[in-house]
């Protein structure tokens, strides 16, 4: 942090939030709070097969019913937009271009079929029950390994097989150092589908303006711009022909466009050199439409009259399954469009649990060669993704075996490193990001650690410190690429952890206990996180994505001196206002109470690919509003050296008073300066100052990192696992908050213990999701979750914004630590945990007190 | 459809006004009378989001019908502050950042008042316990706990002992 910035001392401090003003007292605004005057209500028609082709829909009572504005049906949408394009460049990939809602053919239980739209959401869910459709089933894929059967039904038609991407990594000589190695270890283990349940599930309002028909969109989601330019591209169709001449006859939106066409590749230069054209090239070989679809997709909104606002308010948490654009919102954007009313869809519980997002199914086997000492040598995993009918759009699967493909080797020195990833499709609800998509590297490699472990007769702990990257060996890099600096200070966090947990005590405990029957275990899992990352780690990922470490804030200075800020993060949850308000207060030396954070709105926030996600809210967007405040504070300074005849290094600026260093009494305020500022520029509307900045990233490395340590009890009679002590060592850097980044641990850590004791979207034989209320997918309540210590290690770095991400991790560590302690609890009775969903009739079945199924 | 008359006092105020039978309080509450600090999270009865006071009980709002709620009392989040005084549980939440993204938040609030009216000195078992009718996802909840010790703690030095 510079010294130079006139610190108020804010950064570091537990402030109260500037958000509980209004969520404490009712007063959050949240998407179903939103209700333009007029608004019709929307309900979806969804698939009760996993699989069907749709031979017959009749809409026609339901068009006649009570209420009911319009129906529309699949193939009534499919005229009003365009599909989804295939994403993700990855050589091999098959991923399709998909339709907002089923015309021919319905590929998952809760796949869309038709749309009322009605004057209540009473009105809108009687018309669906007088919607008549004719399915003709089709055998459904229901797991991993039907979808392996070169025999099981296509889910995708052009695909060729339900497995959509198969790519082998490799990273120095895997068969040599398996060959040389003292033994291999091998497991396999398996994640079962969890879902991400916000309290809020999603929701859009279309908004019409009755005299323009501009399309405000409000709407719960991790990224405005995104679903903005989505909508814009898929919705308000009009032909090809059209859109190209009125784009060539348009002089002026022309050079807007190539205007701004050039801003983006000056901005982004060295990221899109960067980019994969022949990896691109592989992928479109596998379905050459596509081409002719996204070509069509910008030349669309090239020709456009008009594109929609987006604006979100308070949101209700996401974990990632609001950084979707839905299907939903697509639909629902061009059912507004065709009637010309503003249109409201708040998803319910039921929809939220069956296609509201879901993640993590994944099979890996694991092989670690390894010397008797404990020494790793090398790694080989086989990694399949189920990621269920539709892919996650933008994130989805196959972005995700990038990441875990970089992340798998974790702060360990390796010889070699293999891995096969595969993508398959299945008839379940679609795959998305939760929070640390690509956590099962961790959960696999730690649980794995444990296994070699205990095969060896060597202590889990000893075996991580033999193996692990000191800081005496930096700089070096990961097998995988990725340089690794102090930034990865994993060692450092188990260090600590082992001392707070002082196993031998542990030991002590756990005969004590096994003395009273009973049984204890302790369970430790560490990594290190890409939180925002170096360059060259999104470079590893997927050539290009580095575009994502880009984020502009904007800094202003009113007439009045009130300052705002413009983010184009999107906060649900994770208490930006206070904590950019915080930075923002410190570089400007300022109360934070001064400062006002304006987000969520595309016509006011500056553009982003991202959103709020990725563990970047604080590296990248606090990044981005630190070094805009510092622009706009140097603009305050020169104005201010001016007015009092000083040279600007001699001006200091003090809970908002601004003046020479050592003569306060003399001093100016924001407003006075702020208007002289305006008056010299005879601008009355604009602000006085006005900054907006590019933040391109961290020099460092940005990794973030973390033990979990956690002692389990298992219950021989009910098979009921507490845990009574739970201890995350964490590295963040300096930290900006620490009530919010402990709650951001806590947080991560209660959706980590949910997983793997309470949380199974469980789907049967014939793909049908059996967990669709609260009462069959168990969030874990404050009588499951323990408290959770959390202990901050602040390694600096010398970048200019040490700032890590948090958001993630405790999900990240959670599941293997649990793992780890249940395995090692369960020890006395030779278990082995390759499952993470650890439910108490497995946990039985792990100490043979019931038989397997 | 028909609708029929209710009336019901709601934080100080009384309303009357008509429903369909089918209605259910919290739509009733949220669109009828603007009181959209009542949220839905579940509409099945667990997630404990539309949790109200009804009679000084907590009550989920999602699984009554407002006809249901004929002459009863009912105070939603929106009556908790005292004129432009906080409530001292909105008071020891703020303090002990007790939550993330506010959806759960009115619930709990309702939840954490009703146990203090009945037992003003709760063990930490014990507020677990009574809240485990309300799922919160960000928190982890141990920082919702905090809150309601030091709620207990402010009510205690408070002249006027719990307010609902």
């Amino acid at each position: 942090m510079s010294a130079a910035s006139g610190l108020s001392g804010l950064v570091g401090q537990s402030v109260t939030r500037v958000e509980d003003d209004r969520l404490l007292t009712g007063r959050g605004r949240y998407v179903a709070d939103v209700d333009p005057p007029g608004v019709l209500h929307a309900a979806f028609l969804r698939s009760p097969l996993a699989h069907a082709r749709i031979k017959r829909i009749d809409v026609t009572a339901a068009k006649r019913a009570p209420g009911v504005v319009a129906v529309f049906t699949g193939a009534d949408i499919a005229r009003l937009t365009r599909p989804f394009p295939p994403l993700f460049m990855l050589p091999g990939l098959y991923t399709p271009s998909f339709p907002a809602m089923c015309a021919d053919k319905v590929r998952h239980v809760g796949d869309l079929v038709a749309l009322v739209v009605a004057e209540s959401r009473y009105a809108a869910e009687d018309g669906l029950e007088l919607i008549e459709v004719d399915y003709e089933p089709l055998p459904p894929v229901a797991s991993i390994a039907q979808a392996l059967s070169p025999t099981s039904e296509l889910v995708w038609e052009r695909a060729g097989g339900n497995v959509l991407y198969d790519f082998t990594d490799t990273f120095g000589d895997v068969d040599a150092i398996f060959a040389a190695a003292d033994r291999v270890i091998t497991e396999r283990f398996s994640c079962h589908r969890q879902s991400n349940q916000p309290m809020e599930t999603r929701g859009t309002v279309i908004e019409v303006d009755p005299d323009d028909g501009h399309l405000t969109v409000h709407s719960a989601t991790q990224s405005s711009h995104a679903l903005r330019w989505v909508i814009a591209a898929l919705t308000g169709k009009r032909s090809t022909l059209s859109s190209l001449r009125r784009f060539v006859t348009d002089t002026e939106r022309r050079r807007g466009f190539i205007t701004a066409a050039r801003q983006f590749i000056r901005d982004n230069a060295q990221e899109l050199r960067r980019q994969d054209p022949a990896g691109m090239r592989a992928q479109f070989s596998k379905d050459r439409t596509s081409i002719v679809g996204i070509n069509l997709l910008g030349i669309g909104l090239l020709g456009k009259d008009d594109y929609p606002t987006v604006k979100a308010h308070d949101i209700g948490g996401a974990f990632g399954s609001k950084a979707q654009v839905a299907r939903e919102d697509i639909a629902l954007a061009a059912a507004a469009i065709e009637i010309g009313r503003s249109v409201k869809w708040i998803e319910d519980r039921v929809e939220n649990l069956t296609d509201g997002g879901q993640a993590r199914e994944e099979d890996l086997a694991v092989s670690i060669a390894v010397d008797h000492d404990g020494t790793f040598r090398g790694l080989k995993v086989d990694i399949i993704i189920d990621q269920g009918a539709f892919p996650g759009f933008p994130a989805g699967a196959p972005g995700f075996t990038r990441i875990i493909k970089t992340m798998l080797p974790g702060s360990y020195h390796w010889d070699a490193f293999e891995v096969r990833s595969r993508v398959v499709a299945t008839n379940k609800g679609k795959y998305v990001a939760y929070r640390g998509p690509w956590a099962n590297e961790t959960w696999a490699r730690e649980r794995m650690i444990d296994v070699v472990a205990r095969t060896l007769r060597l202590s889990p702990a000893e075996v991580r410190l033999k193996n692990m990257i000191d800081e005496s060996d930096m700089p070096t890099a990961m097998i995988t690429g990725p340089r690794v600096d102090e930034t990865m200070s994993t060692k450092k966090t188990l260090t600590r952890a082992i001392e707070l947990m002082d196993p031998e005590a542990f030991e002590n405990e756990r005969r004590s206990a096994a003395a009273e029957g009973r049984y204890l275990g302790l369970g430790m899992a560490c990594y290190h996180e890409a939180a925002p990352g170096h360059y060259e780690y999104w470079d590893s990922i997927n050539p290009g994505t580095n575009l994502l470490l880009a984020e502009r804030a904007r800094a202003t200075v009113d007439r009045d001196g009130a300052i705002v800020v413009y983010t184009p993060q999107m906060p649900h949850g994770q208490s930006h206002e206070t904590t950019f308000a915080q930075i923002v207060a410190d570089e400007l030396g300022v109360p934070r109470e001064d400062v006002r954070l304006v987000w969520g709105d595309t016509d006011k926030t500056p553009f982003t690919i991202g959103g709020t996600g990725g563990s970047r809210g604080a590296p990248v967007g606090g990044g981005a509003v630190r070094r805009a405040s510092r622009e706009v504070r140097q603009l305050i300074v020169e104005q201010a050296a001016q007015m009092l005849e000083a040279a600007p290094e001699d001006i200091d600026v003090v809970a908002g008073n601004v003046h020479v260093k050592g003569v306060p009494s003399r001093g100016l305020t924001f407003a006075e300066i702020a208007h002289e500022a305006t008056v010299a520029k005879r601008a009355r509307t604009e602000p006085a100052f006005d900054v907006t900045s590019t933040y391109r990233g961290h020099t460092d490395c940005g990794w973030s990192t973390a033990t979990h340590a956690c002692i389990v009890e298992i219950d021989l009679e009910t098979g009921l696992v507490k845990i009574p002590r739970y201890v995350v060592v964490e590295d963040c850097g300096p930290v900006i908050n620490p009530a919010v980044v402990d709650g951001q641990v806590r947080g991560g850590v209660a959706q980590g213990i949910g997983a793997v004791l309470y949380e199974h979207c469980a789907y049967d034989d014939a793909a049908n999701p059996q967990a669709t209320t609260y009462m069959d997918y168990l969030i874990p309540t404050a009588m499951e979750i323990p408290d959770i210590e959390v202990h901050h290690l602040e390694t600096l770095s010398p970048g200019e914004n040490d700032f890590r991400g948090i958001g993630e991790g405790g999900m990240i560590g959670a599941p293997a630590a649990i793992t780890n302690a249940i395995e090692d609890a369960l020890a006395p009775f030779g278990a082995r945990v390759t499952d993470q969903y650890l439910p108490p009739t497995r946990i039985l079945q792990l100490a043979h007190v019931i038989g397997h199924d | 459809m028909t609708t029929v008359p209710v009336a019901f006092a709601i934080n100080g105020g009384r309303v009357e006004f008509r429903v369909e039978p089918r209605r259910t309080l919290a739509d009733a509450i949220r669109d009828d009378l603007g009181l959209s600090g009542t949220h839905l999270g579940c509409e099945h009865g667990v997630c404990g989001a539309c949790t109200i006071l009804l009679d000084g009980q907590p009550a989920r709002s999602c699984l009554m019908l407002a006809v249901q709620a004929e002459g009863a009392e009912i105070t939603t989040i929106e009556g908790l502050a005292h004129r432009d005084e906080p409530h001292p549980i909105q008071q020891a939440m703020r303090e002990a950042h007790g939550f993330q993204c506010g959806f759960c938040t009115p619930g709990f609030l309702m939840s954490a008042v009703a146990l203090l009216a009945e037992n003003p000195a709760p063990t930490r078992d014990q507020i677990r316990a009574e809240l485990s009718g309300n799922l919160c996802r960000c928190t982890g909840y141990q920082s919702i706990i905090d809150g309601v010790e030091i709620a207990v703690r402010l009510l205690a030095t408070t002249s006027d002992g719990a307010r609902t």
